[in-house]
């Protein structure tokens, strides 16, 4: 296609547009609105409404076309307001109206509805209509979140369009024929595609609405913030709507270099945790053993005096900082700041943090992984994705990948331990056994150097271990298999590699980190290694130095640079000695770690061995949304307020900044900002604290961190912006990546594999009441010869027991799960995978039913 | 002179006494408000009344286009979903809280105009006088239970 742009003629308007575009998008380059249906900008056209139909001037006189299929071309002459078309138009709405119900008062579209305006603008005025509508099903759930009027539908395929081209999964279809055509699931599946919520914000009609919302809310009355999702890592845009402060509804808002503008479902629809009757409204402290509602300065003194007792007893690095990655980077970087300035430790991490060997520079962008409807092609022709599961963990990641699949044909390498979703895409599969990564990294670094041809010293030496044997005894890898996936790797032009937290955590989190480096090197694509966190700010967390190594803007404690900036900033002296991690921390607890400050997390729940640790301890003192398991055994619980109640700036996955205003607020609650309550602790410890506002604290973190220099909160905008990897990322060079045996599965053993799924039992899910039959139930899963092996069926009662621990839940059988593996995702209701692991990289499990 | 002037005045006073005489035998246009009830012109807008369907059900069915009429922003209603099995108004839809403010209410009407079920009325009660300023926020049950139904459904 040449780049030459096309001359025509709109309504006597000469327009120059790029060849291929259609006539309705011309169109509105030179604001001659064409009415539209069926036609959307980010679905292919299949002109069925036949609304948009102007009169194209040809050799045989002018005809009538559909603007929204119809590409322009050289010299082309169209007309969109002659009588034919007017006519045509009016004879059109009339017939979508045939048998549109008029219950527009107690419809969620009216007044943001296509077909009302449009029937404003361009409809006949009078009805001529005395027949009695056809009537089909109202009130029909399509799935837990999605209501379906069928009655309301006027057949534009949007949602089938959207569901097939974005989700690849054609859950919604049209039957029978003529006026009786009517949209329908196939029978017993309810839509269950991970964002296809997506479908309400895009029907034209009232057809489909969203359950959560349904009724609370009318388009004219509510307040439109735009905002970011707090639930996943891609920093999906949102926009919030509020009334007489509540949360009314959550949509989609377009951001071409994240969202394009879908959203997943649980950022849609799962927000009901910010108006719950759970939240907590009031500081309370522990007297005479029990949590009682406190005043402010009570409850600020109480964890003054804490910390102060705890660091004169036992010393400042015995006071520990917990943050986390759901929160702002003002409230993390408060965090730190307290830990390193105030209490003078290094003892400050969040969960995924110090544990985890990330990269400073997160995953490289996920532009270059989008294919918009009219926009460039993705970048990468292979996307290897290590211990990472886009459709549990980051949806719209996954909707991207999905349609680079289909439609670009980029080929995926999976090494998961379990069968993931998008390993129905062809390409290669590696189901390694967990705990092994390093090893299969290795051995596809091997296998990568042999396809290319090359020699290469230090490699062949750095991976001799990986032998195809032990790629079979310890990996549980087929090694053709995994030559297979080097071959594909090496033969891309352009492969992109991203890891995730499960493949890099605990010991030899630093080897596959080593593995993956080496691999992408030989790969010559070191750049486009990236690293997908899978929190909200897991990213920002980062950058802000809630780390125990690391000081704001990923500096190594030892920078001198950093270190005098800080200084200068801060004044005083920044404690050297490296702190503990997360897990470290947690482990000392009520030993060699006597108080912590814990922010927007919750470890008591996670394991039951950290919840005895944290009851030892001598002081704890808890910010919080809600009263938590790690809640109730603090002495000092501190009310917090959401993502949605205060300014705050989140880091995507892809290092964009993105501000998230406050869109909503509860008069009646005490609770405030985090960086806040971190402002008066410091007050009260006798350190007075420049910032007025978030937007302070934000001013402060663009000098502290070179790379955010400038992007203040203006500078941010409704898009944010991405910072540049280059300022941190490190040079590339081989590094040792080596691994021991791990011992094989005894008589009856299983692998665990555990992480993390979008529908879990945390309090953030759990309070959406639509949604509650759609949480993971309590169950374990396994391969159907295992499960036949250990005497169990589907949605038997069994007992799950490692070393460390028992868990009681039910069995689930599915071929998607390993043969010799047991599937048990995080926070399950009622049932913390904690209690079966004892941070070791690979734990096995005994099935005995019940 | 003198006797012209006194037919004069007699007269003057005898048509005086006559307009005496003749309301003298007519019933008083006084009313004895609050003994006596006051008429009221038909398309009197008094206090206002939320209507119900002859089975019991509301009339209302919270699309807050009162609301959204109202010039004085009197009016807040929250919809929500009826119970399949007991609802509470027809179709999907009724107002879960319907309060109208009389202390911003200017009496004009327009909520009338904009119902598109003639749920919400304007009546011919006029006496609200209160004690308590929370008392001027009328709730769905008050304005479903009014106190003297007399409503006429005003035809356009």
């Amino acid at each position: 296609m040449s780049d030459e742009l096309v001359t025509l003629t709109i309504d006597d308007k000469e327009v120059q547009v790029a060849p291929g575009t259609l006539i309705v998008d011309a169109a509105a380059a030179v604001n001659v609105e064409i009415p539209i249906f069926c036609s959307h900008p980010k679905l292919d056209p299949v002109a069925c409404c036949r609304m948009c139909l102007v009169e194209v001037e040809g050799p045989r006189g002018p005809m009538l076309q559909t603007a929204c299929s119809v590409p322009v071309r050289e010299g082309m002459v169209v007309h969109t307001d002659t009588e034919q078309v007017q006519a045509t138009q009016e004879a059109n709405l009339a017939f979508i109206l045939l048998n549109h119900p008029l219950d527009c008062p107690i419809c969620d579209k009216g007044g943001e509805c296509p077909l009302q305006d449009q029937t404003m603008r361009f409809g006949p005025g009078i009805s001529q209509l005395v027949e009695p509508k056809r009537h089909k099903q109202k009130d029909y759930h399509i799935s837990d979140t999605i209501v379906l009027d069928q009655e309301r539908c006027i057949i534009c395929w949007r949602c089938i369009r959207y569901l097939e081209e974005w989700e690849d999964k054609p859950q919604l279809a049209l039957f029978k024929r003529g006026g009786a055509t009517l949209i329908d699931i196939q029978p017993g599946q309810p839509v269950d595609a991970k964002t296809g919520g997506n479908i309400i914000d895009i029907c034209p009609v009232g057809a489909l609405t969203s359950k959560v919302a349904r009724f609370g809310f009318r388009p004219w009355q509510v307040e439109r913030t735009p905002s970011i999702d707090p639930h996943f890592s891609t920093g999906d845009n949102i926009r919030i709507d509020t009334r007489t402060y509540a949360i009314r509804r959550i949509v989609g808002r377009e951001n071409m270099g994240v969202n394009d503008q879908w959203i997943a479902d649980k950022t849609r629809f799962a927000w009901a945790w910010v108006n719950s009757d759970e939240r907590l409204t009031t500081p309370l402290v522990r007297k005479d053993g029990e949590l009682q509602p406190a005043t402010w300065s009570e409850a600020l003194q109480a964890v003054t005096d804490g910390l102060k007792r705890v660091k004169e007893r036992q010393g400042a690095d015995a006071v520990g900082g917990i943050g986390s990655a759901k929160l702002s980077n003002e409230a993390n970087y408060l965090l730190q700041r307290f830990m390193r300035q105030i209490v003078g430790t290094n003892n400050v991490d969040h969960r995924d943090g110090g544990d985890v060997a990330a990269l400073s520079t997160g995953i490289p962008s996920l532009a270059a992984v989008m294919q918009p409807q009219y926009g460039p092609p993705p970048q990468y022709d292979v996307i290897m994705l290590v211990g990472v599961d886009p459709s549990e963990e980051a949806p719209i990641l996954d909707l991207h990948i999905k349609r680079a699949v289909r439609r670009s044909g980029t080929t995926l390498v999976i090494a998961h331990p379990r069968h993931i979703e998008l390993t129905r895409y062809p390409g290669s599969y590696l189901g390694y056994r967990p705990g092994s990564e390093a090893t299969l990294l290795n051995g596809l670094a091997r296998m990568a150097l042999a396809v290319k041809g090359e020699e290469n010293q230090t490699v062949s030496q750095l991976t001799d271990d990986a032998t195809d044997e032990r790629l079979l005894n310890l990996c549980g890898v087929d090694p053709e298999a995994v030559e297979g996936a080097a071959r594909l790797l090496v033969e891309a032009k352009n492969p992109l590699i991203l890891y995730g937290p499960m493949a890099a955590q605990g010991a030899t989190g630093e080897q596959v980190r080593n593995g993956l480096t080496n691999l992408a090197m030989v790969l010559d694509c070191y750049e486009n290694l990236g690293y997908l966190g899978l929190n909200a700010n897991s990213q920002g967390c980062r950058d802000v130095g809630v780390l125990p190594d690391a000081l704001p803007g990923h500096a190594p404690l030892d920078d001198e640079a950093a270190r005098t900036l800080l200084a200068e900033l801060w004044g005083g002296e920044l404690p050297t000695a490296p702190g503990k991690t997360y897990r470290q921390m947690l482990d000392a607890a009520g030993d060699d770690i006597g108080a912590l400050l814990v922010m927007g997390a919750d470890p008591a729940g996670e394991r039951p061995e950290w919840a005895a640790n944290l009851a030892q301890l001598d002081f704890l003192a808890v910010q919080e949304l809600f009263l938590t398991d790690t809640a109730r055994l603090a002495d000092v619980v501190l009310p917090a307020v959401s993502w949605a109640e205060g300014d705050g700036t989140f880091t995507n996955c892809e290092r964009r900044i993105q501000r998230a205003p406050k869109a909503v607020s509860n008069p009646a609650s005490k609770a405030a900002q985090d960086w806040m309550i971190l402002d008066h602790i410091a007050a009260h410890m006798g350190m007075q604290w420049p910032y007025a506002s978030a937007q302070g604290v934000l001013e402060e973190i663009t000098t502290a961190i070179p790379a955010y220099a400038g992007l203040d909160w203006t500078a941010l905008g409704d898009q944010g912006v991405q910072w540049n990897a280059e300022t941190v990322r490190p040079r590339p060079a081989y590094r040792r990546c080596r691994q021991d045996d791990l011992p094989a599965a005894g008589e009856g053993e299983l692998a665990l594999v555990t992480g993390t799924v979008a529908y879990d039992g945390g309090t953030l899910f759990r309070l959406t009441q639509a949604m509650r039959d759609m949480i993971h139930a309590a169950a374990v899963t396994l391969n159907p010869d295992d499960a036949a092996q250990a005497g169990v069926k589907d949605n038997d009662a069994v007992l799950v027991r490692s070393a460390h621990g028992e868990l009681r839940l039910r069995a689930a059988v599915s071929e998607e799960i390993e043969p010799g593996t047991a599937w048990i995702p995080e926070s399950l209701p009622g049932a913390p995978v904690g209690a079966l692991l004892n941070g070791r990289e690979q734990e096995f499990v005994t099935i005995t039913p019940q | 002179m003198a006797l012209n002037d006194l037919v004069k005045n007699a007269l003057e006073i005898g048509k005086a006494m006559g307009v005496t005489l003749k309301y003298l035998t007519q019933t008083p246009v006084t009313v004895e408000y609050p003994n006596e009830p006051v008429s009221l012109y038909p398309r009197f807008r008094g206090r206002h009344e939320l209507r119900r369907y002859e089975n019991g059900m509301e009339r209302c069915i919270g699309c807050m286009l009162c609301e959204a009429a109202c010039p004085t922003g009197a009016i807040y209603v929250d919809a929500a979903e009826n119970d399949p099995a007991n609802p509470t108004s027809p179709g999907e839809r009724y107002a879960k809280v319907y309060e109208i403010n009389l202390l911003r209410c200017v009496f004009c009407g327009d909520c009338e105009e904009a119902c598109p079920t003639e749920a919400i009325v304007l009546g011919h009660e006029f006496a609200m006088a209160n004690y308590d300023r929370h008392d001027f926020i009328l709730n769905k049950q008050t304005l479903l239970n009014p106190g003297m139904p007399n409503v006429v459904i005003r035809p356009d």
